[in-house]
């Protein structure tokens, strides 16, 4: 089992390290989190393989509708913090809900963003 | 003031293996005859600095290059490379003679390791065909005196290959290092070591003596007792943060090689944008006074310093005496010094006077004491939520997990999920490796923090900064763990805190050697005094690195009234919690 273990974990990082061609590298994270899935231990890897892949879709589908190629690559808290800086506030609340992201951190985020935009006004709003 | 530290008041000969490393490495240069270029591996820069003037190895027609991907460009007809044996380094070498080859170039090629050459190295040189075109050759470089009390071993990354690679090739490197310290100053009849690594080093070091024996009869042993600990025993100390003077600025602005590289105008220089190195070591009597001290004594100290003078000038304003004057003038001498100083405080202060700072070091003493694991918790979920630096996140996680032996797992998983939503999912690997090191991890058992806290009297409640009675001062209330085992491993050996040992990694191990006949001119008499009353020199050994403050901690520990020992320190490297958790961050992209 260990060994069937080591192998699951070297398949991750050439996950992460796959081509920037969306299709073979969502394949590759959704292969993981399959073969995360069948040992009770790896649940964790497993559920955040799935969000990984989600993540990429939803990055990706972003990277269309705004025409700017910002998205791909960085977390799902710098992803909410772009879609703010951009003003696009159904996009960030969105990504928030899709991956149930705490109210404590997404306030931490807003506020951040909004700073960043001086956007003082929406700032002192909420 | 030079960087090459100044070793005339070290407790033993370090002039001596300094001098024969440079005169090895001039030797070396002199065998090879005509016109030479010297091409450095970059990674030993460092080392070679602390060792010889770079002016003293262009004696003798030889041009200096560091060693990069581009070919190297010379007249000379001689090309000698110096590097570590690594892989990458050799196939870089193979392109270069390579690119030689093709441009019809004839030249004479030398490849000398540091500190000695490998079988995959030389693999290398025969894939890319190369192999019959150079000389190879050693420079058995073990060891470089980095103060006169601290040598170090130059192993980067000696903690990260013990923990993650399985990678033991540094422990066979630290015995070797010792038994060449042995073969000049006697074999250590008393060896505790405590640790996997450091009970093997302890095994190979007795191997070597059998193999290649130092003769036992020359005289008493000049070093008495060796202390070898793993890093992995005490991880807890290294990732608080160090509040002695050397310690901050080696938190704050990194010390390497003992120098600090700071903008000039924090050197109080016009030119502003320029990088300046700083020099520091104990040939700077003002920095060997103030170093180990906690910092707030420190700032304390320099404005004593500065009003006397500005008092004593105001003095000699109306003086006519000529020794007054002269008296004067050699206190003025120091200036330098203390300016040098003062700026360098001023700089430090303004990172430690922000709230900020005192919050964290308030949370880390609450998570040392195992006190409000909910606030601590909760800081650290901030943290990450304002997504600070992932360094030093991790470095306030690791020290709450290894004191809580583990997180309970539905805190666990909750952090785990925040840290990859915030910083993103390739830190899965990072995670992975923190697991399995044990850094950051599932709650199993029951912690024994507080068991080793109180067993060996980590924290202390009432400290005094200015005038300490414990090496508690350097943490402003905790003791490092470390230092402790030091502490009873020379005062009573490790039988009296069998128990507390058996609480933390790696076995432990307790040796006498030398002669049968040595051992019993030792036995009766306690071992901890040479019969002619000298000074006891304690070599303690740390695998896998050692903080600037746990080296203050022992220097002050030998300063104590009533102490009969000095210490010397070896390590594989001066690390603190940055330095250990970015080499893991780096390794797992």
């Amino acid at each position: 089992l260990l060994l069937k273990e080591s192998k699951l974990m070297e398949k991750n990082p050439m996950a992460s390290k796959g081509s920037p061609l969306h299709g073979p590298r969502i394949r590759v994270i959704e292969q993981a989190q399959k073969l995360f899935a069948e040992t009770k231990e790896n649940m964790f890897e497993s559920k955040a393989s799935e969000e990984y892949a989600k993540l990429l879709r939803v990055q990706h589908e972003l990277e269309i509708s705004t025409k700017q190629a910002i998205f791909v690559d960085s977390s799902i808290s710098d992803t909410i913090r772009t879609c703010i800086v951009l003003g696009n506030h159904r996009a960030a609340l969105k990504v928030k809900n899709e991956f149930k992201v705490s109210e404590k951190r997404w306030y931490w985020l807003k506020a951040f963003a909004l700073a960043t935009v001086r956007d003082w006004d929406a700032l002192e709003k909420f | 003031m030079a960087q090459i530290p100044n070793l005339d008041n070290a407790p033993l000969n370090l002039n001596a293996i300094r001098e024969k490393a440079q005169k090895d490495l001039l030797d070396m240069l002199l065998t090879i005859r005509g016109k030479k270029c010297l091409v450095i591996d970059p990674k030993l820069g460092g080392t070679l600095s602390l060792l010889i003037q770079f002016s003293r190895l262009k004696e003798g027609d030889v041009e200096l290059r560091h060693l990069s991907a581009e070919p190297v460009q010379t007249d000379s007809s001689n090309v000698i490379y110096l590097i570590r044996p690594q892989l990458t380094v050799m196939k870089t070498i193979a392109s270069h003679i390579q690119n030689g080859i093709s441009k019809g170039i004839e030249k004479k090629y030398f490849i000398y390791f540091v500190p000695r050459r490998t079988v995959a190295c030389e693999k290398i040189l025969e894939e890319e065909k190369v192999h019959n075109l150079v000389s190879l050759g050693e420079y058995p470089l073990y060891m470089v005196p980095l103060d006169d009390d601290v040598i170090s071993f130059e192993l980067e990354l000696s903690l990260k290959e013990n923990l993650f690679d399985g990678d033991t090739s540094s422990i066979w490197h630290v015995a070797k290092a010792i038994h060449k310290l042995e073969s000049s100053f006697g074999v250590i009849p008393n060896v505790r070591a405590k640790g996997k690594a450091s009970t093997k080093v302890a095994e190979l070091l007795n191997k070597l003596q059998t193999e290649d024996p130092v003769n036992v009869d020359d005289g008493a042993p000049e070093i008495n007792t060796l202390i070898l600990l793993d890093r992995e025993v005490d991880l807890v100390t290294p990732m608080c943060f160090q509040l002695t003077y050397e310690g901050l600025l080696d938190e704050l602005l990194q010390i390497n090689n003992g120098a600090v590289e700071v903008d000039a105008s924090v050197m109080g220089a016009q030119q502003d944008a320029k990088k300046m190195k700083v020099p520091l070591n104990s040939s700077d009597k003002l920095y060997r006074e103030i170093r180990d001290l906690n910092f707030e004594v420190v700032v304390q100290v320099l404005r004593q310093k500065t009003t006397s003078i500005k008092e004593e000038y105001a003095g000699v304003k109306t003086t006519t005496e000529i020794s007054e004057l002269k008296d004067f003038v050699k206190k003025l001498n120091s200036l330098p010094e203390i300016s040098r100083h003062v700026n360098l405080a001023q700089h430090l202060q303004s990172f430690t006077s922000k709230s900020s700072f005192h919050a964290r070091l308030d949370i880390e003493q609450t998570i040392l004491e195992l006190q409000d694991f909910d606030s601590c918790f909760e800081y650290i979920e901030e943290m990450i939520h304002k997504q600070e630096s992932i360094v030093s996140v991790l470095r306030l996680l690791v020290l709450f997990s290894l004191t809580n032996a583990g997180l309970p797992k539905k805190h666990f998983d909750y952090l785990r999920r925040e840290i990859l939503h915030s910083y993103g999912f390739e830190h899965m690997q990072l995670l992975y490796n923190l697991e399995k090191a044990g850094l950051f991890k599932r709650q199993e058992t029951r912690t024994n923090w507080l068991s080793l806290t109180k067993g060996l009297q980590l924290i202390n409640e009432e400290t005094d900064t200015a005038n300490p009675n414990d090496i508690s001062y350097i943490f402003s209330g905790y003791a490092p763990l470390s230092i402790r085992l030091v502490q009873h491993a020379i005062r009573s050996g490790w039988r009296s805190i069998e128990e507390l040992l058996k609480l933390l990694p790696g076995p432990h191990l307790d040796l006498k050697r030398g002669t049968p006949n040595h051992v019993d001119s030792f036995a009766g008499a306690h071992f901890d005094r040479v019969p002619d009353g000298r000074r006891s020199l304690v070599f303690v050994v740390f695998v896998g690195g050692v903080t600037f403050a746990e080296i203050a901690a022992l220097r002050f520990l030998s300063s104590q009234e009533g102490m009969g020992y000095d210490f010397i320190v070896g390590t594989t490297r001066v690390v603190n919690g940055n330095s250990i958790l970015e080499a893991i961050v780096s390794s797992s992209g």
